[in-house]
C-alpha cells in the first residue's frame, strides 16, 4: 500500500526497489542528475541545511549544520561514513531501508559526498546484517555500472565511490568515533573529543557521519525541495520518522509518521494495532532502549523531538518498545542493564564498572537479595556514571534504569519487600497480522 | 612514575588562569593536569602518562569543573587557556573523584597487604588522598587464576587491572612492538598479547613501571621487599654508552630491583629502560662473578683477602715498568687515578691505554654542536648514518620512534640493516662507501629546520670518506646537530681524559713492560684478541687483572682482584652524548671485592705514595677535574641529572680505512645489547637472548656455497674467528657479513684488528 508523504521511495511505491531500474522508475537518481555537476556543492549543502533535517541516529543533530563543520580546504581528503550499525535494541528501520531500498541510501551518500567534496564513502554495516550487506553490495555494483558511482559520476568532475565494511557485532561501534576506530581496523572504542569527526575523523581526515535514515532522506529533499521537507511536521524538527515498534503490540513493525502529527497512543493503538485484549500499557521505551522509559500517563505525547523531551525522554532511534501490564518492570530493567554491561567497551571507568555494578544490584533485587538501601545506592550511582564518560553509552545505560526507578518505584520496593520478583509467565505467541 | 609532564614556567607564551581561586600561570596549551601539578595542585590521574603520547581520557579520574563548559572535563585532555576558571576541589569535582575511585575499587581486590605494589601504588595513594573511605560494593569481586606470566619477567594479576591502557599504549605507540592489547570488553576486559604468546620485547619491563596498580609486576622482584624495607638510589646504567638514568632498589645491602626514575631524565632516557638495563643486574650474582682475590702460583690458585691481594699487587708492581690497560667500562675515577699514578711517580713512566674503538679521525664530527637524546624529540629530520642503534644503544630506538610519531622524517644509510630503517627512507651502502649516501642527504637536511644526525662511531671511524662527506655536510648546515652513537660505555670519558687506544700493545710487543695491570679490560676478548694473545704469549712479566667477572684474562692473570660491579660502586661515566653521570652504589657487593678506584688508591698506599684523595669524589676533584674537558665539572655539579662536558681532544690514532674489494668481504661487527656475554649470564634475561650468527645476503652466501645454519669461519689479516652459524638476510648489503661483537666466547673478535669494528675477511666453511 503506497504511503502518502513518505520520504522513502519504496514506501511511496509500495514495493521493494532492489532493482536499479525499478528504483529509477520510482523517481530514483533524479536527485543525482539534478545536482551533480549542475549545482555548486555549497548550494547543495544549503539545501540540506534549509530542509531542517535532523540526524536520525539518535542524537538528532541538524544534518546540514554537521556537514557545514567540515573544513572547505580542498587539499584534505574527506569522507562520508554511513552508520549502518543499527544496534539499538528495538530498532530495525535502517534494515528495512537497506533491504528494500538500497539505492536511495547510495544516492543520498553520493549527494552528501558531493556537497562536502568527499573522496570516498564508507558504509559501516553491523555484522549481523549479513543479508542486508549482500543487498547493498549488489546495489553498489549496479550503481557503479550505471555510472552513479566511480570515476566522473554522470560525466561530471566528481569522482566518488562507496566501500561497504561489515562490523563484527558491537553496540559501541554505532557510536560514531567507536565506529571510525573499528572502520580503521582497531578495537571499537570511542575517541576523546574534540577533535570531532568533522575535523579529524576517519584516518584523521574530515568526516561526515550520518545514519542510514538520515542519508536516505537527502534525495527527496533535493528533488522535492528543502521547503517541502521543512514544511512536514513541526518547525524545529521537520520531516518524517520511521518508528520500529516491538514488544507487546499486535502488529509490530516499521511505521513512518510525520513528526509531531502523531501521538504515542496513535502509534501504538492505530498503527501497531494496539495491545492484546485486556492489557494496558505499562511501559514504553520510545527511542530505543537507551532512553528514559515512559508510562501509560504519557501516551498522548506527540512524537517529535521537542514533545518527547518535554515528556522526559528522547526520540532516539525511534525503536519503540512497548510492554504491557503482564511484564515486570524490574526484570525488564535488569535485562536492559545486562545489555549495557555486556556492550560497555570498557574504556571509561564509570561505564565499565558502573554498568556492571548496576546489573549486579538489579540481579540481587530480582533474585530476592535486594535491600532498601540499594535503591538509594543505585540513585547515587547514576550521576557518577552518566555524563562522566567519553560517549553516550553510559547515559544510555543509566537512563532506562534511573527512569524506571523514578516512575515505577513501587515495583522496585515490592521486589525488595517481597523477596524478589515473580518468575514471568511463558511469553504468549502473538499472531502478527 | 613521571605522571605529570614538567612545565616550563619561564616560557614566553604564558597564560594566567584561575585554579581553585588562585591565579596561576602556565605556557598556553599546557595540559591542565600538568599545569596544576606545577602549581602545586594534584589532580589525580591514572591513564594519563605524558610520555605515552596524546591523552586518551579513559580513566576519568581527573574530572574537574571548568566554568563555561558543560559537565565535568578531563584535566588530562584540556589545554589551559587565558582566564580559564578551574575548580578541582568543588563539591562536584570531589564527588566525581569519589565516584571514579569507588567505581575503580568496586572490582579491584583489596589485597594490598600481599600486593607487590602496596606502599608505592598510585591507586592506593590516590584512594587515600582523594577517594571515599568505604566501598558500597557488596557483590563478590572478579577472580582469576593468579598470576599469569605475561612473560618470564612480568607477572599479570588480571583482577587488579583497572584498564587504564597504559601498557597497551606503551606497546603500541612507544615501543611499537605491537604485542599488547585488551581482549574482551567492558568489565571483562583483560590485558593480553595478540597471539596469546609471552610478551617478549626489549622494552617490556617499562610496563611494570607505568602500571598504576599491582597488575603488572616484575617477576624477579615479586615478594622480595616492601617499600619500607628498601632504599632507592639514583644511579646510571653502565651497560651501553647511552647512560640511562636508573633507580636502584636496595634491601639489606643487596640490589633487588632497577627501575626508571620517578623523575626521568628527559635529556637521556625519558624514564624508559631496556630490559637489559632493568633486569641484567643478576649477572652480579652469577657464577662468573669474581668474589675473592686469587693469587695464581705454581702450586695452584690461592684465595686471599682483599688486603693481601692489594699488597700482592703492589709487590708485583714495585720497580717494574708498568702498563695499565683500561676497559671501556672503566670509570673516570679509575682512569684519572691511573693517570695520576703514572704522572706523580707512584708508577713512574707507566704506559696507559684503553680498549675500545679508535675514532680520533671523527674529531671533525664531534666539533659540530652536539645534541642530547632529548633533542631528537623536537627534530623534524632524523638521519641515522651507519650503526644499528636499536641493537647497540637500545633506548635510542624509542627516541627515534617518538620523533617519527611526531612527524619527523627518518632517513637511514649504512651497510647493515636495523630496526629503525622501516621508519623512513634508507639507503644500503657498501662498506667504505658511506660517503656516497651522505652526499645525497644534502637536500633533506637543507629542507629540515631541526635536523639531528646520528652517526655510528665505529662505522665512521673505518670510513674516512664518510667522515669527510659528513663533516662537509654538517659544516654547510649550521642548523644541524649531531649525536654520536658510541661504541664503548665510557669511551667518551676515557678519550676526554686523553687515554689513547695505542701504545701499550706496542710497548708489550717491544718488551718494554714488566707488569701489566688490566682494569675492567680483557684484551683477549676484545677486537684484535689474536694479536693480543700473541703479544701476551711472549710476555714474561706479571699480569694483574682488576675485574668483576671471570674472563679469559682473569684465567691467565697472576693476580686477580675482584672489582665491584657497576651497581655496587661510585664512579663517573661519560655517555656517548658527552654527559658525565654518576654511578651510585645500590648494593654492598662481595666482602672481599672493592671498587676499582679504591684498589688503585690502596695500591698507591702500599707503594709508599699515599695520594691526597681517599674517596671517589675527592679522586675526581684531584685527578679528573684538572683535565681540560672537565674544567669546572664537580661531582656536585653532575648531581643526579648529569652534566655535559667539553668536546673531546683529538689525540687518538686513526684506524685503517675499510673498503670492500673484489677479494674480500667486509665484516661489520654489531654489539647486540641482548646478544652479548652479559645477557647470556643473566637468568632473568634468559628468554631475551639473541643467538650469535653471521648475517649475510643470500647472494653472498650462495657465492660462498653456504646455506642457512651452515657454520663458517672468518679469516682476516688479524686472525680467525671461531665458527658461527650463517643466516641469510636479504637486507644485508652484498659482500657484507654482520657479526656479533661481544657474544659469549667472543667468536668474531679474533678476525678484527685492534680497536676497530670492521675488517676485510675471507669466509671458510667450518
Amino acid at each position: 500500500m503506497p504511503i502518502l508523504n513518505s520520504v522513502y521511495r519504496h514506501r511511496e511505491a509500495g514495493h521493494v526497489l532492489t532493482d536499479l531500474a525499478a528504483y529509477r522508475a520510482a523517481g530514483g537518481f533524479a536527485a543525482i542528475e539534478q545536482s551533480i555537476g549542475e549545482m555548486e556543492p555549497d548550494d547543495l549543502l544549503y539545501v540540506f541545511h534549509r530542509s531542517g533535517l535532523r540526524g536520525r541516529g539518535g542524537a538528532g543533530f541538524p544534518m546540514g549544520r554537521k556537514a557545514s563543520f567540515l573544513p572547505k580546504d580542498a587539499k584534505l581528503a574527506k569522507y562520508v561514513v554511513c552508520n549502518a550499525d543499527e544496534s539499538e535494541p528495538g530498532t530495525f528501520k535502517d534494515r528495512e531501508i537497506i533491504e528494500m531500498n538500497p539505492f536511495q541510501l547510495i544516492e543520498g551518500m553520493v549527494l552528501a559526498g558531493y556537497a562536502i567534496g568527499a573522496d570516498r564513502g564508507y558504509i559501516y554495516i553491523r555484522g549481523e546484517y549479513e543479508h542486508q550487506a549482500r543487498v547493498l553490495d549488489a546495489a553498489l555494483i549496479a550503481a557503479r555500472e550505471a555510472g552513479f558511482l566511480g570515476d566522473k559520476i554522470l560525466r561530471s568532475d566528481f569522482s566518488y565511490d562507496i566501500t561497504l565494511y561489515r562490523g563484527a557485532g558491537a553496540y559501541i561501534c554505532g557510536e560514531e568515533t567507536g565506529l571510525l576506530e573499528s572502520l580503521e581496523g582497531k578495537r571499537g572504542q570511542p575517541r576523546l573529543k574534540p577533535p570531532f569527526p568533522a575535523v579529524a575523523g576517519l584516518y584523521s581526515s574530515p568526516t561526515l557521519i550520518n545514519n542510514v535514515e538520515t542519508l536516505s532522506a537527502l534525495p527527496p529533499i533535493v528533488t522535492q525541495g528543502a521547503d517541502w521537507y521543512a514544511a512536514l511536521g513541526p518547525e524545529k524538527s521537520p520531516g518524517t520518522k520511521i518508528f520500529s515498534i516491538s514488544g507487546h503490540v499486535v502488529r509490530p513493525g516499521n511505521y513512518e509518521v510525520v513528526l509531531g502529527e502523531t501521538t504515542l497512543r496513535e502509534l501504538i493503538y492505530e498503527h501497531a494495532g494496539g495491545l492484546r485484549e485486556g492489557r494496558q500499557v505499562k511501559a514504553v521505551w520510545v527511542g530505543g532502549s537507551s532512553v528514559p522509559v515512559l508510562g501509560a500517563a504519557h501516551l498522548d505525547t506527540p512524537l517529535d523531538y521537542e514533545s518527547l523531551n518535554a515528556a522526559g525522554t528522547f526520540l532516539g532511534s525511534g525503536g519503540c518498545i512497548v510492554m504491557d501490564d503482564s511484564g515486570c518492570i524490574v526484570r525488564a530493567t535488569l535485562r536492559l542493564a545486562s545489555f549495557y554491561r555486556h556492550e560497555s567497551c570498557g574504556k571509561c571507568t564509570p561505564c565499565r564498572e558502573g554498568t556492571n555494578w548496576m546489573e549486579r544490584i538489579l540481579q540481587r533485587m530480582v533474585d530476592g537479595d535486594g535491600r532498601m538501601e540499594d535503591l538509594e545506592l543505585l540513585e547515587s550511582l547514576f550521576g557518577r556514571i552518566s555524563g562522566k564518560v567519553l560517549c553516550a553509552l553510559a547515559d544510555g545505560a543509566v537512563a532506562p534504569v534511573a527512569s524506571a526507578i523514578k516512575m515505577f518505584r513501587e515495583d522496585f520496593v515490592a521486589a525488595v519487600t517481597n523477596g524478589g520478583t515473580p518468575r514471568p509467565a511463558p511469553m504468549p505467541v502473538v499472531e502478527v497480522r | 612514575m613521571a605522571d605529570y609532564a614538567p612545565v616550563d614556567r619561564a616560557a614566553d607564551n604564558m597564560v594566567t588562569f584561575e585554579l581553585n581561586g588562585r591565579t596561576v600561570s602556565a605556557p598556553a596549551g599546557t595540559i591542565l593536569a600538568d599545569a596544576a601539578y606545577a602549581a602545586g595542585v594534584e589532580i589525580p590521574i591514572f591513564c594519563y602518562e605524558p610520555r605515552l603520547g596524546p591523552p586518551i581520557g579513559a580513566c576519568r579520574m581527573c574530572l574537574v569543573e571548568i566554568e563555561g563548559m558543560r559537565g565535568m572535563q578531563t584535566a588530562c585532555s584540556t589545554p589551559v587557556t587565558q582566564d580559564m576558571v578551574v575548580r578541582t576541589n568543588s563539591p562536584a569535582a570531589k564527588d566525581a573523584q569519589d565516584g571514579v575511585l569507588e567505581l575503580l575499587l568496586a572490582q579491584h581486590p583489596l589485597d594490598c597487604p600481599v600486593c607487590d605494589k602496596g606502599g608505592e601504588c598510585p591507586l592506593q595513594d590516590r584512594t587515600f588522598k582523594f577517594g571515599p573511605g568505604k566501598s558500597r560494593f557488596i557483590e563478590p569481586k572478579r577472580h582469576f587464576p593468579k598470576p599469569i606470566e605475561l612473560s618470564s619477567r612480568i607477572a599479570l594479576d588480571r583482577e587488579r587491572c583497572i584498564s587504564c591502557f597504559r601498557c597497551v599504549r606503551f606497546s603500541q605507540d612507544v615501543a611499537q612492538d605491537g604485542q599488547l592489547t585488551m581482549q574482551e570488553r567492558g568489565a571483562r576486559s583483560e590485558i593480553t598479547t595478540f597471539t596469546g604468546d609471552a610478551y617478549e620485547a626489549r622494552f617490556s619491563g617499562n610496563i611494570t613501571d607505568i602500571c598504576p596498580v599491582g597488575a603488572l609486576t616484575s617477576i624477579p622482584y615479586r615478594f622480595v621487599a616492601r617499600p619500607w624495607d628498601i632504599t632507592n638510589t639514583p644511579s646510571v646504567c653502565g651497560s651501553c654508552p647511552v647512560g640511562c638514568n636508573t633507580e636502584l632498589t636496595t634491601r639489606d645491602g643487596e640490589l633487588k630491583r632497577i627501575t626508571g626514575r620517578d623523575t626521568p631524565n628527559f635529556a637521556v632516557e625519558e624514564g624508559w629502560l631496556c630490559d637489559k638495563g632493568r633486569w641484567g643486574y643478576d649477572v652480579a650474582m652469577s657464577p662468573s662473578r669474581l668474589t675473592t682475590p686469587i693469587v695464581r702460583e705454581a702450586v695452584g690458585d690461592r684465595s686471599v683477602s682483599i688486603e693481601d691481594g692489594v699488597a700482592a699487587a703492589a709487590s708485583l708492581l714495585t720497580g717494574r715498568r708498568v702498563g695499565i690497560l683500561l676497559g671501556g667500562t672503566a670509570t673516570l675515577e679509575e682512569a684519572g687515578i691511573a693517570l695520576d699514578l703514572a704522572a706523580n711517580g707512584t708508577l713512574a713512566n707507566a704506559v696507559l691505554a684503553r680498549l675500545g674503538v679508535a675514532s680520533g679521525n671523527c674529531a671533525p664530527l664531534r666539533a659540530v654542536t652536539g645534541a642530547q637524546l632529548g633533542d631528537i624529540d623536537a627534530a623534524d629530520l632524523v638521519v641515522i648514518v651507519g650503526g644499528d642503534p636499536a641493537a647497540q644503544q637500545p633506548i635510542v630506538e624509542l627516541r627515534v620512534r617518538k620523533a617519527r610519531r611526531f612527524g619527523a622524517r627518518v632517513i637511514s644509510c649504512g651497510a647493515r640493516p636495523h630496526a629503525l630503517e622501516s621508519l623512513g627512507e634508507f639507503t644500503r651502502t657498501a662498506p667504505g662507501r658511506l660517503g656516497d649516501a651522505i652526499a645525497g642527504l644534502g637536500d633533506a637536511i637543507a629542507q629540515a629546520s631541526r635536523p639531528v644526525i646520528l652517526w655510528d662511531e665505529a662505522d665512521l671511524a673505518s670510513d674516512p670518506g664518510a667522515i669527510e662527506a659528513l663533516s662537509g655536510l654538517l659544516a654547510a648546515s649550521p642548523h644541524a646537530t649531531q649525536l654520536m652513537l658510541g661504541a664503548d660505555v665510557n669511551g667518551a670519558g676515557l678519550s676526554a681524559l686523553g687515554v689513547p687506544t695505542t701504545g701499550l700493545y706496542e710497548a708489550i710487543a717491544a718488551d718494554e713492560i714488566d707488569a701489566l695491570m688490566c682494569v675492567h679490560a680483557d684484551p683477549l676478548e676484545a677486537a684484535g684478541s689474536v694479536a693480543w694473545q700473541t703479544a701476551l704469549d711472549g710476555f714474561g712479566g706479571s699480569v694483574i687483572a682488576i675485574a668483576t667477572y671471570a674472563s679469559t684474562m682473569t684465567e691467565r692473570a697472576d693476580l686477580v682482584l675482584p672489582a665491584l660491579a657497576m651497581w655496587e660502586q661510585e664512579g663517573t661515566l661519560v655517555s656517548m652524548t658527552n654527559r658525565a653521570q654518576r654511578l651510585r652504589p645500590g648494593a654492598a657487593g662481595p666482602a672481599q671485592a672493592a671498587a676499582g678506584w679504591e684498589i688503585l688508591i690502596a695500591i698507591a698506599h702500599h707503594l709508599g705514595h699515599p695520594p691526597a684523595y681517599r674517596t671517589a669524589a675527592s679522586a675526581f676533584g684531584h685527578t679528573v677535574a684538572s683535565h681540560p674537558a672537565f674544567r669546572g665539572v664537580t661531582p656536585d655539579l653532575i648531581g643526579t641529572d648529569g652534566a655535559v662536558v667539553g668536546a673531546w681532544p683529538t689525540a687518538d690514532t686513526h684506524p685503517a680505512a675499510i673498503v670492500a674489494d673484489a677479494d674480500h668481504l667486509v665484516l661489520v661487527a654489531t654489539r647486540d645489547a641482548f646478544g652479548d656475554d652479559m645477557t647470556a649470564r643473566s637468568h632473568a634475561l634468559r628468554t631475551a637472548v639473541s643467538a650469535p650468527v653471521l648475517r649475510m645476503h643470500p647472494a653472498t652466501a650462495q657465492a660462498l656455497w653456504l646455506n642457512d645454519h651452515d657454520r663458517a669461519v672468518l679469516v682476516s689479516d688479524a686472525g680467525n674467528s671461531t665458527a658461527l652459524s650463517v643466516r641469510c638476510d636479504t637486507r644485508v648489503a652484498e659482500g657484507v657479513i654482520v657479526g656479533p661483537l661481544g657474544a659469549p666466547g667472543h667468536p668474531i673478535e679474533g678476525a678484527l684488528a685492534r680497536n676497530q669494528h670492521q675488517a676485510l675477511v675471507r669466509v671458510e666453511r667450518a
